[in-house]
């Protein structure tokens, strides 16, 4: 032992007077690192309760639940994820899946506290001293759990559609609708805004997973017409897409399109179990008027219960606005036909060209039919009635799409103008533009709306799609005079349109009469809303059915109105688009069914 | 930094070069060339330094990658030296006798990964998960959510509720469901 071992312990006595070196308190100021990965932030603002952290997160730390104050609306559930940080680990998957980026974490770490119930919080709605710090982590752009880029789907050019009605969609292939269903988070907030509630995330999950029969199964659940809508559907469902709040929604739309497109014709009573549907012989017997998306759906899942279905048309074939409205490039015939085939493969009889109320009165049908389903639709076109509107050169938008549809000769003006923004407009905008270039071989049609092009109520694609077709598309105007010279058009006068709602919402167009526009046109076309015809409903009828308000007949949450047996639906009651026409079929059919069950007790 | 890439190359096969940075490099080598190849790199090429040794599970290949992460002092610049091995039976040299403290990693790996370094000191002693009786945790096919379901209890009061389910008690509640399909064997 050297003798420094003996004196060293003995020097540190010299230090017992001095201060300590110890930090009093060292967690006060102790910040962690300014991407710490603490307590969890939730912007309220953007969650939408989708739950994608919840279903990562590994530990099953994390429940959603409903926070006060915050409402169920489209794309948004109101559920809040609550943490249980006796679970937690801290890995922050739950960040980066978030597709709003509302839910975050503070780089605050400590917290201390007796009640262990305290630690298992709602970020956002139990306060917190780090709720509002700005420091800590969120979501970073280049970990991309989420993709936020559709797969873009393939169209024909332009060059290569304006002189015919070959459908202009191409179609996802296999590999493309895999990637575009792989984007989805399974989240199911678009299932609330579908007005047939389709069970939309069950149905991509079961794309997914490469069972496309059961995908076209879960179709069939809740919409009887996926080809067509599958095309042609208004898809809101894409607007309350939890990804369309940061990127791009998944394509809803174009992927039921996909799955309906992969199943023939001949294969669907097998898919659909329905080879062997029993004899409807026990059922009773009901009629639906009108062979439009409404009565379909109706018609099928009549025909489903059992009941011998019959459905009266007016037309000489099938399909209502369907066939008759939507052009053949955004909607080919035979893939209507391959929905409708089906449909009355299943057995259900479809009467053409007979109209009700003319061919056949109601009341007769009430004799022979224990309820009768009126889905009639709105096919009387809405004149503006400015000043020209009688002239024989202005049409209405419905009557040339159906005449065209039947194969009749349709007028078609060298210089067309077309009123309306909604998506008929641009039907017979596009309609008429693929003829003026057959015709003349050039187009020259402009279609002007109250609307400016922001709150335009056509879709995005069909303004985008016209103008590439080289249609003229003049937003904000309104219509004053139908300018006539020698008894033939000369052109349409219009003034500025300042804004078409009031504060409440209401239709109260507001003009700035000194901003005037002069287009010239030896045609006109009006397409601002249709109306219906409920002249097959005679007068003594009309008594006893109950209307509701702007001369719509009042129906229960069934679609049965006041005169039992008469139930109504489609575009005459809500709408107006293929989907609602779906549901309110879908809704009616349950509802006779009740009706007539109800009846036999 | 490409100048020293291109000595290692004469004397062993590399497979791959990818720069993340100037000062940051990647190369990817034989499993059976590694500690020939780190060997050079510290005392010729001047890698004084070991920064650390990680694993990433390539599950669907079947594969893990070792990354051995090394640096220069006077080119101040990292490079990252990887080596893909075999998943099933995953074995690498151990590389403690170039830098010491990499037994340390290497513990870490082997409780982690459940990669084996033969001949590293401790290696199969517990590194922080004593009593650990599963698959190594960072095993891809390791099933966090299970194991944690299985460990820890639920505390009382836990509940949860499904969006679609929620929307649909607030918004449609009375839709109606798909009729069942009427067959003539029923």
């Amino acid at each position: 032992m050297k003798l420094k071992d003996i004196i060293q312990p003995l020097t540190i006595w010299k230090r017992v007077a001095e201060e300590p070196w110890t930090i009093k308190d060292p967690l006060t100021e102790r910040p962690g690192a300014d991407n710490y990965r603490g307590f969890h932030q939730n912007d309220f603002a953007k969650c939408i309760g989708c739950g994608s952290c919840e279903e990562i997160c590994q530990n099953a730390a994390i429940d959603l639940v409903p926070v006060e104050g915050q409402e169920v609306k489209d794309g948004n559930s109101g559920l809040r994820p609550r943490i249980d940080y006796g679970r937690c680990c801290w890995c922050a998957l739950c960040v980066d899946i978030c597709p709003t980026g509302a839910l975050t974490m503070s780089n605050e770490y400590t917290w201390i506290d007796d009640d262990p119930e305290v630690f298992r919080f709602t970020p956002g709605a139990d306060k917190t001293k780090w709720q509002d710090d700005e420091k800590g982590y969120s979501r970073s752009e280049d970990i991309a759990l989420i993709n936020f880029d559709r797969i873009e789907m393939e169209e024909k050019a332009p060059e290569d559609r304006d002189k015919s009605f070959i459908e202009i969609v191409k179609g996802y292939n296999k590999e493309q609708a895999m990637l575009e269903a792989d984007r989805c988070l399974e989240c199911g907030l678009c299932t609330a805004t579908c007005p047939a509630h389709m069970d939309i995330p069950a149905y991509i999950a079961a794309l997914r997973e490469d069972n496309i029969e059961e995908a076209f199964r879960i179709l069939y659940e809740t919409n009887p017409l996926p080809e067509i809508c599958g095309r042609i559907c208004t898809h809101k469902c894409e607007t309350a897409c939890a990804l369309h709040n940061n990127g791009e929604a998944i394509a809803i739309r174009w992927l039921k399109r996909y799955i309906a497109d992969q199943i023939p014709a001949e294969r669907y009573k097998e898919v659909l179990g329905t080879e062997h549907l029993a004899d409807p012989k026990i059922g009773h017997k009901i009629a639906v008027i009108g062979a439009g998306p409404s009565g379909l759906s109706a018609a099928y899942y009549l025909a489903i219960l059992g009941y011998q279905v019959k459905i009266f048309e007016a037309l000489p074939d099938s399909g209502g606005m369907m066939r008759y409205g939507i052009p053949e490039y955004r909607l080919p015939y035979d893939q209507i036909n391959k929905d409708i085939d089906y449909i009355k493969s299943l057995g259900v009889e479809i009467q053409f060209n007979t109209r009700i109320g003319q061919d056949i009165p109601l009341e007769d049908l009430h004799q022979e039919y224990s309820a009768v389903y009126a889905a009639t639709g709105l096919h009387l076109g809405r004149s503006t009635r400015i000043p020209g509107s009688d002239n024989s050169e202005v049409y209405f938008a419905t009557d040339l799409l159906r005449k065209f549809t039947l194969g009749q000769d349709i007028p078609v003006g060298k210089k067309i103008v077309v009123i309306g923004g909604g998506n008929v407009a641009m039907d017979i905008t596009r309609t008429l533009a693929r003829l003026q270039n057959q015709k003349y071989g050039k187009v020259d049609i402009t279609a002007t709306s109250l609307e400016t092009e922001d709150i335009m109520p056509a879709d995005r694609e069909e303004i985008v799609e016209s103008r590439e077709e080289k249609a003229i598309i003049e937003p904000g105007w309104g219509p004053q005079e139908i300018e006539i010279k020698d008894g033939k058009i000369a052109g349409l006068h219009l003034i500025k349109c300042l804004s078409v709602f009031d504060e409440n919402g209401a239709f109260n167009p507001k003009f700035d009469a000194n901003e005037k526009k002069f287009f010239k046109a030896d045609m006109v076309v009006e397409s601002i809303g249709q109306g219906m015809d409920l002249s097959y409903i005679s007068d003594e009828l009309k008594e006893k059915i109950k209307m509701g308000p702007r001369g719509r007949i009042d129906v229960n949450e069934g679609f049965q109105t006041s005169v039992d047996w008469l139930f109504v639906g489609g575009d005459i009651i809500k709408g107006p688009d293929v989907i609602n026409g779906v549901a309110n079929g879908h809704i009616a059919a349950k509802a006779i069914d009740k009706y007539l069950n109800a009846q036999k007790k | 930094m490409k100048e020293k890439i291109d000595r290692l190359r004469k004397m062993v096969n590399v497979l791959q070069v990818v720069e993340k940075h100037p000062d940051l490099y990647f190369i990817t080598l034989e499993g059976n060339q590694l500690v020939m190849a780190l060997g050079y790199l510290k005392n010729t090429l001047n890698f004084k330094h070991l920064a650390f040794m990680q694993a990433v599970d390539y599950l669907e290949d079947n594969k893990f990658m070792l990354t051995y992460m090394v640096y220069n002092y006077e080119l101040k610049a990292n490079l990252g030296v990887n080596v893909f091995i075999d998943r099933e039976e995953s074995s690498m040299f151990s590389i403690h006798r170039l830098w010491e403290h990499a037994w340390q990693y290497q513990r870490e790996l082997y409780e982690m990964f459940g990669i084996d370094f033969p001949g590293s000191p401790r290696v199969d002693e517990p590194f922080i998960m004593e009593s650990w009786e599963e698959m190594p945790p960072m095993r891809r096919d390791f099933d966090t959510l299970a194991y944690s379901q299985k460990t820890y209890f639920p505390r009382p009061g836990r509940e949860t509720n499904d969006p679609k389910e929620q929307m649909k008690k607030a918004k449609y509640p009375n839709y109606p469901d798909s009729p069942k399909i009427r067959r003539d064997d029923e």
